[in-house]
């Protein structure tokens, strides 16, 4: 079972009390773009085996959005962060990064 | 008008612990930005309180006034005070962006007392029971089996719990359930 | 290879057994091949079968990080129905249940197929009007389901307790060809038939990259050495992102955890399949006596093949109010398996944008009961380098138009 900090609560929350919601830092591509782009906003999902960030609702708790940095292949929570932002904090990267030495940095490399 | 009463009228159980519906009580979800000094103005006015710490609960003479996220308290007045509570919240507040119902009517309230209470819960709330995880005055947020519950101690004797109505008899029978005589691990120190 | 037969039986019986040959050969991987399969689970090893029977294209090799048949196919709940709503759907499912009717003739190995019936609960009003309409699908699909009442429910099910107060049976929809069926055993029949064709199969041989030259695939490099092959098939669930982005694209799949369960065997309590939509659980008994129970689909991504025990306590609970008989059960033991979720909830056979490279993915929960047609989809797909009849509507291509097959909305939940 997962257990993640939930930043505004500051109390750690297990994942019966979470709501998970895919991907995060999605790139919204809306009416008058191309199809491409539109197909990629809905459906093309990064699903890497290693670092991952993911939107999270604490449903059961303040039910505020908060973002999530996990390795999907070993269940490690890197942390968790607001989601009023576009990229992972700095600390979150850096410890990520010192646990994944061969992570390649947000949004580099990860095609999937 | 009909007599209100609430979920289980009173009902009370005596196992490990005493369960007790606590009867009717005056809540008010106030939700708005809680930095804003006029919200925490308002809120002094009307329970004669400040603003709780974030996860804290804060108890005066006239109530008392729960944290629930970082938008979002719960005020606890009597009963009877819940309308005119929310009027003059809103005067105070009028033209800036804010939120205040009167919630009483959807919320049963339980009250738990004896030595093993934080055990009862733990039956049933994915939540760290321990006094270092829930300390005494702050409320958590959660879930009691299947259904959403918040909860805090006021000393480690006493519990209250605030749930749903629509579920209120179901978190009775539960707690009740999970209090019953024996079924607690022994509790030493 | 010397076929199994009441004879063989007899006549090893008489030497002590001491005649039985390997069901499959272990080579060593040749330096090149006319087609590559990544993926030695069911759908890969059907694959290689059909291309080998039904095209004569033997000259393939089937590769596997692990062992064969290890990952979906060792882990699913064995479930075979074919009771879809989208006329696509049906289509391949009703096929592949239709070739899992003689698979063990074809096979000459006994995949235990159990045509016992399988019925899907209808526990609210919502799901009866659902599944009414699929039956009314199903008769035009050629599909053979009814729906019948809670009456005729307990009649074929008496442990079942249809008048519950939470989660009271309504009523069902009944596939009686549908059934269940060993799960090793099609992956070790298949193989055992591939071997004997000459086609390779190769374990413990992990693909680490995948070779294109001009925009073409040209082979692929493994732990055991490279090898170069004109047509590529890639075939793991579970892993079909991390296999896609070595070839160059992205895939609309997510890769989530799906977990199972089984009980302390028991004597025989129920012979037929139910599942139970509403409250996520699907249960029947194996022949050891086990009750296989079936639940829901984390919702995060997730590739350790681990479970959860809330899963299996949400199971449990709704399962013991259908079924109180088994409240008193003891769990043997529980686990998880990686599944391609699609945000159709189907499938994806067909060509990439790999010239030469073709994918076979994305059944999310319901794969096992799809094999024999998702193999023999995908073997005349790759075959013919374009779409077969069943895979026409499955491509990929499909996202980008919008033209959806849309089986979450139809079943209310992917199985």
């Amino acid at each position: 079972m997962l257990s993640l900090h939930c930043p505004y609560c500051g109390v750690d929350v297990d994942e019966t009390d979470l709501t998970p919601g895919g991907e995060a830092h999605l790139v919204r591509s809306g009416s008058g773009s191309d199809d491409a782009d539109f197909e990629a906003y809905l459906f093309m999902r990064k699903n890497p085996r290693g670092v991952h960030f993911e939107r999270w609702r604490h449903s059961f708790g303040c039910g505020k959005w908060f973002h999530a940095a996990r390795a999907t292949d070993t269940l490690e929570v890197f942390g968790t962060y607001s989601a009023q932002t576009k990229e992972p904090p700095q600390d979150v990267q850096e410890r990520i990064r010192a646990r994944r030495p061969d992570w390649k940095g947000f949004g580099k490399g990860d095609r999937i | 008008m009909s007599d209100a009463v609430s979920v289980c009228n009173g009902a009370s159980f005596s196992g490990a612990v005493q369960v007790l519906d606590a009867g009717l009580c005056g809540m008010i979800t106030l939700r708005g930005d809680l930095a804003d000094e006029k919200l925490s103005a308002a809120v002094k006015a009307a329970t004669g309180m400040g603003l709780p710490k974030p996860r804290r609960i804060k108890k005066g003479k006239r109530g008392a006034v729960a944290w629930m996220s970082p938008d979002e308290l719960l005020i606890f007045v009597d009963y009877d005070l819940a309308d005119s509570t929310v009027t003059k919240i809103e005067r105070a507040l009028q033209g800036q962006y804010f939120l205040a119902v009167n919630v009483s009517d959807a919320r049963a309230t339980f009250a738990l007392q004896g030595t093993g209470v934080r055990e009862v819960i733990a039956k049933g709330a994915p939540v760290d029971m321990s006094p270092q995880g829930l300390p005494v005055g702050e409320i958590r947020r959660t879930r009691l089996g299947q259904v959403a519950a918040a909860f805090w101690l006021s000393d480690e004797e006493h519990l209250t719990l605030v749930c749903f109505r629509s579920v209120g008899s179901f978190v009775y029978d539960w707690l009740c359930n999970a209090a019953t005589e024996g079924t607690l691990p022994r509790l030493t120190g | 290879m010397r076929r199994y037969s009441a004879f063989a039986i007899a006549r090893e019986a008489a030497r002590y057994h001491t005649g039985w040959g390997r069901a499959w050969r272990n080579p060593t991987p040749k330096k090149s091949y006319d087609i590559v399969i990544i993926g030695a689970g069911g759908h890969g090893l059907a694959t290689a079968y059909y291309l080998g029977k039904n095209h004569g294209l033997k000259n393939v090799a089937v590769v596997e990080k692990g062992w064969l048949g290890g990952g979906n196919t060792g882990r699913n709940t064995t479930i075979i129905r074919s009771n879809y709503l989208q006329d696509e759907s049906a289509a391949i499912y009703e096929k592949a249940r239709s070739l899992y009717e003689s698979l063990s003739q074809d096979l000459n190995y006994n995949v235990m197929f159990s045509p016992r019936g399988v019925l899907m609960l209808a526990q609210t009003e919502h799901e009866i009007r659902g599944y009414k309409r699929t039956e009314h699908a199903n008769r035009l699909q050629g599909v053979e389901t009814r729906f019948i009442g809670p009456k005729e429910v307990k009649r074929l099910v008496p442990i079942i307790e249809i008048s519950g107060p939470r989660y009271p049976v309504l009523g069902a929809l009944w596939q009686p060809r549908g059934g269940t069926a060993r799960h090793d055993a099609v992956a070790w029949g298949y193989a055992r038939a591939c071997s004997d064709m000459g086609i390779d199969i190769i374990q413990q041989c992990e693909v680490t990259a995948i070779r294109q030259k001009n925009g073409a695939v040209s082979g692929i490099e493994t732990t055991k050495g490279e090898i170069s092959c004109n047509k590529l098939g890639l075939v793991v669930a579970g892993n079909s992102g991390v296999l896609a982005e070595m070839a160059g694209f992205r895939l609309p799949i997510e890769s989530v955890a799906l977990q199972a369960l089984v009980s302390e065997p028991i004597k025989p309590a129920i012979n037929v399949v139910v599942m139970a939509n509403t409250v996520h659980g699907y249960i029947s008994q194996s022949d050891k006596g086990e009750l296989v129970i079936g639940g829901g689909a984390d919702g995060f991504n997730n590739y350790t093949q681990r479970g959860s025990f809330h899963h299996i306590e949400e199971t449990v609970r709704a399962l013991i109010e259908t079924f109180p008989i088994i409240s008193r059960l003891k769990m043997l033991r529980q686990w998880g398996g990686i599944v391609d979720m699609t945000g159709d909830r189907s499938p994806i056979i067909g060509r990439t944008p790999l010239e030469n490279c073709f994918i076979d993915c994305g059944w999310g929960t319901g794969g096992f009961k799809a094999i024999p047609g998702s193999g023999w989809s995908m073997a005349a797909t790759m075959a013919r380098g374009e779409p077969d009849e069943f895979a026409a509507a499955f491509g990929m291509e499909r996202f980008i138009e919008g033209r959806f097959i849309d089986e979450s909305v139809a079943a209310g939940v992917a199985h």
